[in-house]
């Protein structure tokens, strides 16, 4: 019951907040406490798991003709996921502190907290699209009300590029359902299936759509660039890993054979978003552009990892999301304070911001080091991961992959270059860089992480490893 | 039967009682009373749906959507008007031959016109006599086609189960249908609607649009399953055509609209366009339930969106986009009413326009018939298009200062409340439908 509260109370909390806070205020406490509370509950669901496989959490609204059943299932990989987006949530509160609009705004972080969590733990693949679509609908909000120039532009780019993703994997599922009789993931039979390509291809576009992967990306750079910085973390944080999760869990997991089959589909399309968005970050000039490409980049090599169908690819994809999630989170929020104290987003108008302001762009920095993959931070331990993984995987060209290790290191330096060293701007010089302390705790308490996941990568590897080893009988599993 | 009865004669009554304090009482009374009568013949209760008759628990949406049009809406004659709509739509759907189709369908349609008949402005003259012309058109197919098939068949009162058509029993029947066509705006007997719909007064699309093409979609399903059915092999090319055209073709209008009438006008042959899609299945066993469900949803959201847009301009049919910009700094409330119902047309899920879609879809992959199914689900991603501007208009854009939205009444929320409610509840709790069947009448 308990985990039915947590995917309902929220949507109903967020009506409750929306309408009557507006005068009395306090939706950011209630929405920091909420999320809290949301990640001791994932930590005391994962410390609970079963040794192996599913552990069952309920099972509700039971209408058996359509299979319309929401069966709360989860393994150690969505609980893994549910922890990642409770961090991700905690952070972009801290990071909104002083938003404006605050009811309206807290209330879309909270409502969008059902329907993430009611995903990771869905089983039944009818809920899981339900929850699925209904995350769009508040970034759709937050995208619209509170980003920039072209916020309109994007948010209605985001929601039908998305939509149609969305309408993909529905069609899908339907087909699943039509074929098995059934739309719990876990009791589908791929050897059941009649047409097995045809699924596989909808999901699959589905899939690279939300990641997005390379000729399906371009809803995301605007998205990104036009969303308020807490909320481009969270779009890189949780939302393109529902894609990640997505492609693992349906189009590798769920059919591995049609997976074996089209794996240099998947790993194509990972090497062509891996070099392609790392050449556009290169090129732009554009400080938070330069960030989203950077966070495609990364997405690719997820895509890479994934495509080893392997044990140590799946783990080092899933490392590499955690790893992606807490660097981008820090890069775009810093990126969004540059540009709100600037006014600026090109890299050119800034410089020197290290004499005005060196906290805040020390972090930029850690960031922008562990986004390049330096030792002794997540990046590189995902980095790495992923490319032992893919060269046993496909063979030893694949460590073309450094070459975009590279490409971002280019960028990176480049851009501490013109925005963190170097000659004071004048625009710089005329700006005052104080934030608010609570952005700046959360902010280095992620550097923190970044760095302590760096040195002691055990300790994530110790739970990831053990969230794939049910499945054996992937073809390289090693 | 009872209902019925109860219905007509308050109808007949509720004439006396204009202008008279009783007047709106009387009628919510009749209402409530007329559904508890349907509600008492089947057990439904929270978990009793099972085995209870599909047109009973449709009967009961079209009553509750009847209450809430009458808490919205200010004209009386309007009111009594839509009691007789209930009260023709009872016959309309517990009728089981193909004349008593018929009359009760030109009962609906007739009062229809009486309903668009109070002209206001040169635009909605406009409206009601397109609406008139094209409904004297289809009604003359439809007597046609009555003709045809009862020369053909030598009986004047045949239920169209268990029997044989000949040619001409056939000929009669499709011509019939071309008439009914025109009443649920299929392309390409859709224009009149997308003029009538946005040119009358709001209120009355609500009704005609919301309620009454919803019970004619249902009632149609439900008597010419058997036609359907026997003829599959000739009927299923015609109705893929049609219904692949219908939704493509209002979901592009629907995105050049400026006014907010209109583009709810295009969205509804739309959403005719998806209701036919389900006929293409009609031998899955998911058919009538995807109907219903749709019709169902259909009559919350629609009716929801179109009292909105009376109650916000007033009654005035010309609403345009720039007017309801920044809708949300005046009013929250109303806007996560317009919001809401939206999405819900939209196909967002946990409301019941998407359960009706998800169902509708589902029936004619079940048949088979993935690739239709496919371009149902695009045209839902074009829909988005206009969806989602409209929600940007209310949301994202700064109001306007020659903005005509006028502040809505309280019981014009208590209705929206009702209407939202429904769309709520059929969106999360599908037993309720799904435990129905239309055999048990």
């Amino acid at each position: 019951m308990i985990y039915l509260l947590t995917i309902f109370l929220p949507m109903l909390l967020a009506g409750y907040i929306y309408l009557f806070t507006r005068r009395i205020g306090g939706a950011k406490y209630i929405a920091l406490a909420l999320f809290v509370a949301l990640f001791i509950e994932a930590w005391l669901t994962y410390a609970n798991l079963l040794p192996s496989g599913y552990t069952m959490l309920g099972s509700y609204l039971d209408v058996k003709r359509f299979d319309f059943v929401l069966t709360l299932q989860v393994d150690r990989f969505s609980v893994i996921m549910l922890l990642l987006v409770s961090v991700l949530l905690i952070f972009v509160t801290l990071t909104s502190w002083s938003v404006k609009h605050q009811s309206a705004y807290f209330s879309l972080l909270i409502f969008f907290a059902g329907p993430i969590f009611g995903l990771f733990m869905s089983t039944n693949l009818l809920w899981f699209f339900i929850f699925w679509e209904l995350t769009l609908i508040p970034i759709y909000f937050l995208i619209g009300i509170w980003g920039d120039k072209q916020r309109i532009f994007a948010a209605m780019k985001f929601f039908i590029y998305t939509h149609l993703a969305s309408m993909l994997m529905l069609l899908a599922f339907f087909l699943l359902y039509k074929q098995s009789t059934t739309f719990d993931m876990t009791q589908i039979k791929e050897g059941a299936l009649t047409t097995p390509a045809l699924i596989w291809w909808l999901l699959f576009i589905a899939f690279a759509i939300k990641m997005p992967l390379f000729p399906f990306h371009t809803w995301l750079p605007i998205a990104h660039v036009e969303a308020p910085a807490p909320v481009s973390s969270l779009l890189a944080g949780v939302l393109l890993k529902m894609g990640a999760y997505g492609m693992i869990r349906l189009v590798v997991l769920m059919l591995p054979d049609q997976a074996q089959k089209y794996d240099y589909i998947i790993l194509i399309l990972g090497l062509a978003t891996l070099f392609y968005a790392a050449f556009m970050a290169l090129y732009t000039t554009h400080i938070k552009k330069m960030v989203a490409y950077s966070s495609i980049s990364h997405m690719g090599l997820v895509a890479i990892a994934i495509s080893a169908l392997s044990f140590s690819g799946l783990s080092s994809a899933l490392f590499e999301m955690i790893g992606h999630a807490l660097i981008i989170s820090i890069l775009f929020v810093i990126a969004g304070i540059f540009h709100e104290k600037t006014g600026s987003w090109q890299m050119g108008d800034m410089g020197g911001i290290m004499q005005k302001a060196p906290y805040l762009a020390t972090l930029f920095v850690i960031g922008g080091l562990a986004a390049l993959g330096l030792p002794s931070t997540i990046g590189f331990i995902g980095e790495l991961s992923v490319l032992i993984s893919a060269i046993m995987a496909h063979g030893v060209w694949l460590a073309v992959i450094a070459a975009a290790s590279l490409l971002s290191a280019g960028y990176f330096i480049w851009a501490f270059r013109r925005v963190i060293y170097g000659k004071q701007s004048k625009v710089v010089a005329l700006t005052n860089f104080a934030i608010h302390p609570v952005v700046f705790g959360a902010l280095a308490i992620f550097a923190i992480l970044v760095i302590v996941f760096g040195i002691f990568p055990q300790f994530l590897f110790s739970g990831i490893d053990r969230a794939f080893d049910t499945y054996h009988l992937l073809g390289g599993l090693a | 039967m009872s209902a019925f009865v109860l219905m007509f004669f308050a109808t007949l009554f509720s004439l006396a009682l204009h202008r008279t304090f009783v007047f709106k009482p009387f009628v919510l009374l009749m209402i409530v009373l007329s559904g508890f009568l349907i509600f008492l013949k089947t057990p439904v209760l929270m978990y009793g749906f099972a085995q209870s008759s599909a047109t009973n628990l449709f009967l009961l949406v079209i009553f509750i959507a009847l209450l809430a049009f009458t808490l919205s809406e200010d004209k009386e004659i309007n009111i009594t008007q839509s009691l007789f709509i209930g009260a023709a739509s009872v016959l309309l759907l517990r009728g089981t031959t193909l004349l008593t189709f018929v009359f009760s369908f030109e009962a609906v349609s007739i009062i229809s016109f009486a309903v668009v008949g109070h002209i206001r402005s040169s635009i909605q003259a406009d409206g009601a006599v397109k609406m008139f012309i094209s409904g004297a058109l289809a009604t003359a197919l439809i007597v046609l086609g009555l003709a045809l098939f009862t020369f053909g068949g030598g009986n004047f009162n045949l239920s169209l189960s268990n029997i044989h058509f000949n040619a001409l029993m056939e000929v009669g029947l499709w011509v019939m249908l071309a008439g009914i066509f025109y009443k649920l705006t299929i392309v390409p007997m859709h224009s009149w609607a997308a003029d009538s719909y946005a040119n009358i007064k709001p209120s009355s699309a609500a009704l005609l649009s919301g309620i009454a093409k919803s019970v004619v979609f249902v009632a149609v399903l439900k008597l010419f399953e058997p036609f359907f059915i026997q003829t599959l092999h000739v009927s299923i090319f015609i109705l893929i055509v049609l219904s692949v055209l219908t939704m493509t073709l209002g979901n592009i209008l629907a995105m050049f609209q400026k006014r907010v009438g209109k583009m709810l006008a295009y969205s509804s042959i739309a959403q005719a366009g998806y209701m036919l899609m389900v006929f293409i299945a009609v031998k899955d066993s998911y058919a009538q339930i995807g109907l219903l469900y749709l019709a169902i949803a259909y009559v919350f959201m629609q009716t929801a969106l179109y009292l909105l847009l009376d109650n916000i301009g007033g009654g005035i049919s010309d609403i345009t986009l720039d007017d309801v910009k920044g809708l949300v700094k005046k009013d929250r409330l109303v806007s996560l009413f317009f919001a809401i119902q939206i999405f819900s047309l939209a196909g967002v899920p946990l409301l019941a326009g998407f359960m009706g879609k998800a169902i509708a879809t589902y029936a004619v992959v079940d048949a088979g018939y993935w690739i239709v199914a496919l371009i149902a689900l695009l045209n839902s991603t074009f829909s988005i298009g206009y969806y989602g501007w409209f929600i940007k208009n209310i949301y994202f854009d700064h109001s306007v200062k020659q903005s005509r939205v006028i502040s809505v009444s309280t019981s014009a929320k208590i209705a929206q409340i009702i209407l939202l409610g429904g769309t709520l509840f059929f969106g999360i709790f599908a037993f309720a439908v799904f435990h129905t069947s239309f055999c048990s009448l």
